[in-house]
């Protein structure tokens, strides 16, 4: 447990220091809300709904970091150290691989911790939205996405060969989801065509549990999206563990 | 238990290339063993595939008593290792490269008096980047010792460092080869290895075509000076 602590506190450093993440998963995130915020400000949703824009919005705000965590920091930092010949220095210590990923895969999760925080601080300050859903729901979707998102990029930097296959995976995956997973464009607005493909991506569902709990709206099915997520965190994981290369 | 390395029968290819082919030695417990050889013989593969980092094509490999592939976590715990390159992530400290390094060992060493006794101990908040060659070097010593091992593996340990550096090193090795480490290293200098050697194996080309002490192969060759012995016995293979 020291040894957790001791290797969390000095890769969280390096990660800090390294600025990309502070960046992409915490100021980025803060940056679209202010826009949005001032693009919006209060008004509902639409004509007639009880909510504002900005709380619909909310869970895909939250997703900005989840997916910069785990579609581009997580593969990376796992490949480069990696190929970088840092894993096998570790190797020949007494270390259990399965900790090292614990490790970083936590650092990932304390930058979107902060980054839900200060995204729900500030709209809560200047665009006064609340949770119109249940507060506890709400975390269980958000932690739900996280995880599953996050484990996705575990398995990335697990499997890929190198730095730079990993970036092209991560790229692949990173965009689409960032633009069609509803965390940017409105999922409602998407053909049934495409809906059904991007629902296959586990943000779509998460985004969608994150916005009903929020909200306080019906949730038709929750078996489904919780299922796969579930689904996809126990192969992620399981695959990324057993699959483990330190060269 | 006498041998603190057994190696039986290791032979590792690349390809067509065979890096090493049937070495077979052993190290005595609180002895310095020295791998000698050029550039590509075999040194550096011969010291991975004892640690496990490389596979073997075939040959067994026993470490203090123990399998370095089956039983790695308990192994490292009592052996340290500085690889020829040195890997670190790229804008770490040196307090916090120890600091990670010690962490992960039941009983490390003070890492602090390490890097005061090895000339860096003013250098703990730098950047492992900005360190100076020699500087950088004795780091992946400090690290090697932080587990207290029992057993540390050097592979070109003062490469890089100038001669005053070197020597300090030497006689904290001898040091703590007095109280009961056991080492083995790898090197091109053969003063070092006259120094600290108390037994060497030559490698040419993938071959152990040496095995014994300082003293025996200067007498197997005829030379009075170690350095002509090594170029003797490494040419007469040549001539073959």
């Amino acid at each position: 447990m020291k040894s957790f602590v001791t290797l969390l506190k000095n890769e969280l450093k390096l990660n800090i220091r390294n600025m990309n993440m502070v960046i992409f998963a915490v100021i980025i995130p803060l940056v679209v809300l202010i826009i949005l915020g001032f693009i919006y400000g209060t008004k509902p949703a639409a004509d007639g709904t009880a909510y504002t824009f900005l709380e619909q919005s909310f869970g895909a705000l939250c997703c900005i970091s989840i997916c910069a965590g785990g579609l581009m920091g997580l593969p990376l930092v796992v490949s480069e150290y990696r190929e970088r010949k840092i894993l096998k220095r570790f190797k020949v210590t007494p270390v259990n691989p399965v900790k090292l990923l614990v490790v970083e895969f936590t650092i990932y999760v304390i930058y979107c911790v902060v980054s839900m925080l200060t995204l729900f601080l500030f709209a809560m300050l200047f665009w006064k939205i609340k949770i119109h859903g249940s507060l506890l729901l709400f975390l269980g979707s958000w932690l739900l996405t996280m995880v599953s998102t996050l484990s996705i990029g575990l398995l990335v930097g697990g499997i890929a060969k190198n730095m730079k296959s990993a970036s092209v995976i991560a790229c692949i995956l990173y965009f689409p989801m960032l633009i069609f997973s509803g965390t940017t464009l409105p999922f409602e607005v998407m053909p049934a065509a495409m809906q059904k493909i991007i629902s296959m991506f586990p943000l779509t569902q998460g985004i969608q549990l994150m916005k009903a709990t929020f909200l306080g709206l019906p949730i038709e099915n929750v078996l489904l999206p919780v299922g796969f997520m579930g689904a996809v965190i126990f192969i992620c994981f399981g695959i990324s563990v057993k699959c483990f290369k330190w060269e | 238990m006498q041998t603190a390395i057994k190696v039986e029968q290791l032979s590792k290819s690349y390809g067509n290339l065979l890096a090493i082919d049937q070495i077979s030695l052993s190290v005595k417990y609180g002895t310095v063993y020295g791998l000698l050889g050029a550039n590509g013989a075999g040194k550096s593969t011969t010291i991975e595939c004892i640690l496990g980092t490389k596979k073997a094509d075939s040959g067994t490999v026993s470490v203090l008593g123990l399998n370095p592939k089956e039983d790695r976590r308990r192994l490292f715990q009592n052996v340290g290792v500085q690889f020829q390159e040195n890997n670190y992530q790229p804008e770490i400290k040196v307090s916090e490269l120890c600091d990670e390094t010690a962490c992960l060992y039941k009983a490390p060493a003070d890492w602090k008096t390490l890097c005061e006794k090895f000339g860096i101990g003013s250098k703990i908040d730098h950047a492992v980047k900005n360190l100076s060659g020699g500087e950088r070097q004795r780091l992946f010593i400090v690290l090697a010792l932080i587990p207290n091992p029992k057993l540390v593996f050097l592979d070109e340990l003062t490469t890089g460092l100038d001669t005053k550096a070197r020597r300090d090193v030497w006689k904290i090795l001898s040091e703590l080869k007095d109280n009961g480490l056991t080492i083995f290293l790898t090197s091109h200098f053969m003063d070092e290895v006259e120094a600290l050697c108390d037994e060497i194996c030559i490698l040419k080309k993938g071959k152990a075509v040496f095995y014994g002490t300082v003293e025996q192969a200067k007498k197997a060759s005829g030379c009075e000076k170690f350095e002509d012995a090594y170029l003797m016995l490494f040419g007469e293979v040549v001539e073959e």
